[in-house]
């Protein structure tokens, strides 16, 4: 597969990427690109054989250097880009000073490829590995290391992982990667509550406020990440309509205005922008969820400047360019299903348990590594309930499965949704009906990364 | 409600000394715009250079600690909205803060020990409610979120409680006419009116624990003002009682100490937690009331002294002095936890299977502490969820044209403030309940026998289910069905008798004799394998100490049932043959259990259930902790542990369907009826399959 996603690309009439270690701190705003589609060596249309390289690197965010780490010295690392059906090859080499691994977020790939080190050896420094499988579903998945996995995402070890369904039509399309810069512990806010803070540095592809050109008028199809530790993003988009969440299209097109984007989902929305600019920004929703703010008094006292609380912040401007005339909402293949049925009986429930206070995370009272793992017979169909009693929310993640939403909170939800990645808020029961279809030792757990280091458990999937 | 609007920076610049302090702290309170900047700190302690002070920009993340010389170095952060200041937290001082001018790079906060001794001549505080008159003198003023969150707690209404009272007195408050108390077969007669400690004249029936503690204090009339032994009640249940701390009548709670109950100032008086002392203001919860005369009337007699979990509160009007326990599960073991001798005067625990004396009545700190979310997963990980609505304690959103500082404290991050709803299994809104067990269910079935086994998980909480006050239980109800026909029962095990009984009686007895026995009810019997259940409970009843015998839970194997079709005297008619057994219940019949339906007599019924069971010296069984000599058995599930069943029906077609329902209840039945309580189901979890 060569090529392909370039020319629809650029036919589009894109910026070149501005993703990478080279920003402007105080210019006005930078224009913004998708990350490149990584290079694929092999002609053969039906195989993507991609070399990526891990290695240190320094990252230029808000006009401050940081180190970090980064796949070919991007960060978003290149795009991997396939088609239903492709035979996957990476080949991982690594320059790190610590061993990594690649886990491909939300792909059904086979066991010994998830990159997980509970069975398998992660790659040691200058060391290389060679991951191969096929990519079975369409959607828009994320690589990412999952070995010091807090420490290396948050270095800037993640990139985006397109899997094209062929009966989807072609549509201009971008990549917008979220990060939050100052998620570290040593610059949260309160280490009474460090995990409650709300970053306050976002990036889009490695960007901070940048402005994305796109023709009035037109519309695109953009695939969204959150890739940040621990910031969830509240997306405010007037006018989008979500078309995808973690695992490819949903049965119905939603157009909410507003979209939670929890660390590790995904969701593509179509958009189209008229003739004025649209800042797109995220609502102050932190780890206890959105922190609401009274209306401002309307004067200051005593010559002080009020107290400002959470507000929300502007994660990028959309800018319209030309008069395109206004096109058409593309017809998608939503396959209209209804939500499954919720059967009512339970296989397997995950409590997840802890506080902030002492930093302690838990799912069944257990913590990683020392867990009681879960089994289900390969081809089992089990309902999951996921019950969030501690003083946070989790993004609840299982690895080598999707899973549909039965219900959250005691309702079904308002279109059927396929994921892998699923928020559950304080208090919250989730429901998900899981097909364990492939075999293996999959990690279960909650991806604000900072968490899964103890709240992760183990399902056997037991041929 | 405008009166929130006012800034409280504004009202403190009517209070005199505290408008002096936040006026001196604003003087360099010029924004940031100084990355990177650091100050010296310099940090006495009543003059004298002092170590390990912490040191803090007020509303700052980073934390130093002074060295040997009594100095630290900070760092502001320019991101800090409002005043610049610096903060020292130091366990024997209230915390001081001092304004950090431009250009400054050197500091002095000096610090004084406050007076470490309690003074009985405080008079507690008032929390205030949400609608109420508001002053600047009660808590609820500036922290109103959380005054709201707590006023419709049951920390609030722990002294006013009418079953607490009921207990307390052995009386009835639903019968609050002489007839309507004579109609129960109560007494009617003058003691002390709750909350009032006046006379008044009340229903007394039943057990209390002032008749208990003091036999024969009903001679001439109710105990309520004779009764010398008064028990611990009020030390936990009144804390804010004025005057000397522990020992005090819960009758003695009037006003305040009554209608707030455990309230603000109870809480943040707390200046450690001494967990070998008796509960609560008995000894341990050590209150330090401010005891240091006050140099302003605008901060009342006393110079404020307050503890709580933050060391960057340095206003004057709340004298605060940090201390961790609030931010964990020690503080409330001052009360969540308790061991008792045997009360009634003459009686004992029995030494060989209780060698300290003492009966374990709430365990609910040593269950968390013995358990897998200890320490990192405490107590407010649950029942204080984060409240990101807020933007600190002291609701800054609502005064933030005050702007942050000194007086109403710096923004925190979003959900760095916990909801003071302290709520627990009997706030149903909260949804707890669901939250803390699972219910697994397999069925097979063989020609026209269905077994079905239910498996009862406590998977939500760090304690035991249920846990706290010993009255609860939880009951786990089975049945099975073929289309509308419920499907008879033919084996298995069986609801014992805490989960409810009209009556019971054994073989030897006979099964006919029921005085009191009504028509529609019905007699459920049960057979004793003679062996006993080897469950993993809590204490001696999972620690190896206790053999099954021991732990007092026979097996029971359900027999059978009959349902009572006339009454003949006492004797009851049935519609059928009783079946052959060792116990028989006699209970109700009826709907199957359901939220919010009333609690009935389903001792028999297939199903189980689990409670802590206290004894008193007659035999009786499931009585309050004053009357209790033994734990006859302690079933509770222990967090992440299980427990599972196994029930036969006789099925009518090839597809039953079995329904289990896993419900809490706050009393027995028995004691709920006999006081008029409301006692209803709350179901935890529910599987039809």
């Amino acid at each position: 597969m060569t090529g392909r996603t370039w020319t629809l690309l650029l036919g589009a009439g894109l910026a070149a990427c501005a993703c990478g270690p080279v920003e402007t701190a105080s210019a006005p705003p930078p224009p913004l690109g998708s990350p490149p589609d990584a290079v694929d060596r092999d002609p053969d249309p039906d195989v993507l054989h991609v070399g990526l390289v891990a290695a240190p690197a320094v990252h230029t965010v808000g006009g401050r250097e940081i180190p970090g780490y980064a796949y070919d010295g991007l960060t978003p690392g290149p795009t991997l880009r396939a088609r239903v059906g492709d035979t996957v090859v990476l080949e991982l080499r690594s320059e790190l000073p610590d061993p990594t691994t690649v886990h491909f977020h939300g792909m059904a790939v086979p066991y010994a490829m998830d990159g997980v080190t509970w069975s398998t050896d992660p790659i040691p420094p200058g060391g290389q590995f060679t991951y191969t499988f096929t990519a079975t579903h369409a959607g828009t998945f994320w690589y990412h290391p999952h070995f010091d996995t807090s420490g290396q995402v948050d270095r800037g070890l993640y990139g985006v992982f397109v899997v094209e369904a062929p009966d989807e039509p072609p549509l201009p399309e971008r990549i917008l990667v979220f990060d939050a810069w100052d998620e570290t512990p040593e610059d949260a806010p309160s280490e009474h509550a460090h995990d409650a803070a709300l970053p306050r540095l976002w990036t889009v592809n490695g960007v901070v406020s940048p402005r994305l050109d796109v023709p009035a008028g037109e519309v695109v199809r953009a695939r969204l990440l959150n890739a940040s530790n621990h910031g969830f993003l509240l997306l405010d988009w007037p006018g989008m309509v979500v078309i995808a969440g973690d695992q490819g299209l949903n049965a119905e097109p939603l157009g909410p205005g507003q979209w939670l984007l929890a660390p590790g989902d995904r969701a593509e929305v179509l958009f189209r922008v008229g003739t004025e600019p649209l800042p797109i920004a995220t609502r102050p929703y932190g780890l206890a969820g959105l922190a609401t703010s009274p209306p401002m008094p309307p004067a200051e006292s005593e010559g002080k400047p009020p107290a400002e609380g959470p507000s929300d912040q502007v994660l990028f401007t959309l800018a319209p360019r030309g008069t395109t005339a206004v096109a058409p909402w593309p017809e998608l293949p939503f396959s209209g299903e209804a939500p499954t049925p919720d059967p009512g009986t339970t296989d397997i429930v995950y409590v997840l348990s802890g506080d902030g206070a002492e930093d302690t995370w838990l799912i069944n009272g257990e913590s990683y590594p020392d867990v009681t793992p879960e089994s289900l017979p390969l081809g089992t169909e089990a309902v999951l309930e996921v019950r969030n009693l501690s003083s946070t929310e989790h993004p609840f993640h299982v690895h080598g499965h999707a899973f549909e939403v039965l219900s959250v909170g005691g309702r079904p939800p308002l279109t059927r949704r396929v994921e892998d990645t699923v928020n559950v808020r304080i208090r919250e029961t989730v429901r998900l009906r899981l097909v364990a279809d492939n075999p293996g030792e999959w990690m279960v757990h909650c991806h604000i990364l900072e968490h899964a280091h103890s709240m992760m458990t183990v399902l056997r999937v037991v041929p | 409600m405008l009166h929130r609007r006012v800034p409280c920076a504004l009202l403190l610049a009517a209070l005199g000394a505290a408008c002096a302090e936040s006026e001196a702290s604003r003087e360099g309170a010029a924004p940031g715009g100084e990355e990177g900047r650091h100050v010296t700190v310099q940090v006495t302690l009543d003059g004298a250079a002092v170590a390990d002070v912490e040191v803090r920009q007020g509303g700052g993340a980073r934390a130093s600690f002074t060295d040997a010389s009594g100095r630290a170095v900070v760092e502001l952060d320019p991101a800090v909205q409002g005043e610049r200041v610096v903060m020292a937290s130091h366990p024997e001082a209230r915390i001081a803060g001092v304004p950090v001018p431009d250009e400054a790079d050197s500091v002095a906060v000096e610090l004084r020990r406050f007076e470490p001794v309690d003074n009985p001549a405080y008079i507690f505080q008032d929390p205030g409610l949400p609608g109420g008159p508001d002053t600047t003198a009660q808590c609820g003023h500036c922290h109103a979120t959380l005054r709201d969150d707590w006023a419709a707690s049951p920390h609030r209404t722990a002294a006013s409680n009418p079953t607490v009272h009921d207990l307390y007195a052995g009386a009835v408050a639903t019968a609050d006419s002489q007839s309507a108390c004579l109609t129960r077969g109560g007494k009617w007669q003058s003691g002390l009116g709750p909350g009032t400690g006046a006379p008044a004249e009340r229903c007394y029936l039943g057990d209390g624990a002032l008749p208990a503690l003091n036999p024969g204090c009903d001679a001439d009339g109710a105990c309520d003002a004779t009764a010398t032994a008064r028990g611990g009640c009020a030390d936990c249940h009144a804390p804010g009682i004025d005057g000397a701390l522990g020992g005090r009548s819960l009758l003695e709670a009037t006003g305040l100490a009554y209608e707030a109950g455990v309230h603000c100032d109870t809480c943040h008086r707390t200046e450690s937690v001494d967990l070998s002392a008796p509960p609560g203001v008995s000894g341990r919860l050590r209150f330090l009331r401010p005891s240091e005369p006050s140099t302003s009337q605008a901060l009342g007699p006393w110079r404020p002294l307050t503890f709580g979990p933050y060391p960057d509160v340095s206003n004057v009007r709340m004298g605060s002095v940090a201390r961790d326990f609030f931010h964990g599960a020690t503080l409330c073991a001052g009360c969540h936890e308790d061991e008792q001798p045997a009360l009634v005067p003459g009686q004992v625990v029995n030494p060989a299977r209780w060698p300290s004396g003492k009966l374990p009545i709430h365990s609910t700190y040593s269950e968390w502490e013995q358990g897998p979310f200890a320490p990192g997963v405490p107590c407010p990980s649950c029942h204080m969820p984060p409240d990101p609505s807020v933007w600190n304690s002291a609701d800054l959103q609502s005064f933030a044209a005050a702007g942050a500082g000194v007086a109403g404290g710096w923004p925190r991050p979003p959900g760095a403030v916990r909801s003071h709803g302290f709520v627990g299994p009997r706030q149903r809104a909260a949804g707890l309940l669901e939250l803390a067990a699972s219910l697994t269910v397999e069925k097979s079935q063989v020609g026209g026998e269905l077994t079905v086994q239910v498996t009862v998980k406590n998977v939500g909480p760090g304690h035991a289910l249920p846990t706290g006050e010993p009255l609860r239980s939880m009951v786990l109800f089975v049945e099975a069905r073929c289309g509308d026909e419920e499907l008879r029962a033919t084996g298995g095990d069986a609801i014992p008798d805490y989960g409810g009984a009209l009556a019971v009686k054994t073989a030897d007895e006979g099964f006919d004799d029921w005085p009191g026995g009504r028509v529609g009810e019905v007699v459920r019997v049960v057979r004793r394998t003679g062996g006993f259940r080897d469950y993993e409970g809590f204490g001696p009843f999972g620690d190896g100490r206790f053999a099954a015998e021991e732990k007092g839970l026979p097996v029971e194997e359900l027999a059978g049932m009959a349902t009572i079709l006339a009454m003949d005297g006492t004797t009851a008619i049935f519609d059928g043959p009783l079946p052959e057994g060792d116990v028989a219940y006699r209970g109700e019949a009826g709907a199957f259990p359901a939220e919010g339906r009333a609690v009935s007599a389903r001792a028999g019924s297939p199903g189980f259930a689990f409670a802590r069971v206290l004894v008193a010296a007659d035999g009786r069984r499931s009585v309050p902790h004053f009357l209790a000599v033994d734990v006859a058995s302690d079933n509770r599930l222990l967090p992440q542990r299980s427990f599972t069943t196994q029930h036969r029906f006789a099925a009518s077609c090839a597809e039953p369907v079995v329904h289990a329902v896993l419900a809490h209840r706050a009393y027995p039945l028995a004691l709920a009826r006999e006081r008029g309580w409301e006692n209803l189901e709350s179901v935890m979890a529910e599987v039809t399959q």
